[in-house]
């Protein structure tokens, strides 16, 4: 089960509302909530079941050794 | 003396506030711009966009923290969050770089430059801000309390703001969303 955006939204606008109301810790707590919620999200969303976590259509190669460098 | 070390402490109080003020006003006028974007040229965001979104409110919370309190716990929670904005939108920069069926910017380019690339750069800038606020009234004594009357009350104006648009997206999100997995297609309640 993945985490929802619905529930990240929703903890943050209680954190802000709990900060207006000037229940600051609570507020804090609630905004890290949202966030532990937010990086599982952000995990999950990036993941692929191919790929993992890699980019492999980002493509880099091994530049070729110059004559300096060349040993 | 004392008389000019009140005055030096004062200016140094309104300058802190209108620093915090300014990059809080900043990122309002961003997220609005990304509503306007949203609702008013039915661009859907897409799941990442959204959390982009978050991260730049998470910054506000901080803001909006710091120009109330004279500790420096605001501007912690607010470099967490730019951190997080940043870690985000460069993962979806390399995401959409190289054109691939289903994984193109989502979108239209704003002068030329697509969201996530926008938001590197707004990461970039509120990175620098912070530090640069840090530098000017941190160190090793805590920043000066933000005093003037005339801040206090826009910063007031402008918490109440963004709790405003945090609700509004919050109903954006459910709309688009429901309590399931985000899509980019459409709004998941009105079909």
């Amino acid at each position: 089960m993945e985490p929802m955006m619905a529930a990240i939204y929703a903890t943050l606008l209680i954190a802000f509302v709990l900060d207006l109301l000037g229940h600051q810790r609570f507020a804090v707590r609630s905004l890290f909530i949202s966030l532990a919620l937010c990086i599982l999200l952000f995990l999950w969303e990036i993941y692929s079941p191919v790929y993992g976590f890699r980019m492999p259509w980002l493509q880099v190669e091994v530049a070729p050794l110059s004559a300096p460098f060349a040993g | 003396m004392s008389e000019i070390k009140h005055i030096v402490t004062l200016t140094a109080s309104a300058l802190n506030g209108m620093f915090l003020l300014a990059m809080l006003l900043a990122l309002a006028i961003v997220l609005t711009t990304a509503m306007v974007l949203q609702y008013g040229f039915g661009e859907i965001p897409c799941p990442l966009c959204l959390l982009q979104r978050f991260a730049m409110f998470g910054c506000c919370f901080g803001l909006i923290k710091q120009l109330h309190s004279d500790s420096e716990s605001g501007t912690g929670i607010s470099l967490i969050f730019s951190s997080l904005l940043l870690v985000i939108s460069a993962r979806q920069t390399l995401l959409d770089i190289v054109p691939r069926p289903g994984h193109e910017y989502v979108g239209t380019a704003i002068f030329g430059i697509h969201m996530p690339v926008w938001s590197i750069f707004i990461a970039l800038a509120l990175l620098i801000g912070l530090a640069v606020r840090l530098t000017l009234f941190g160190g090793l004594r805590s920043a000066p309390a933000v005093e003037s009357h005339l801040i206090r009350r826009s910063a007031q104006g402008l918490a109440i703001y963004v709790v405003f648009i945090c609700a509004v997206n919050f109903l954006s999100v459910i709309v688009q969303c429901g309590v399931d997995q985000c899509h980019t297609s459409e709004y998941r309640l009105l079909h």
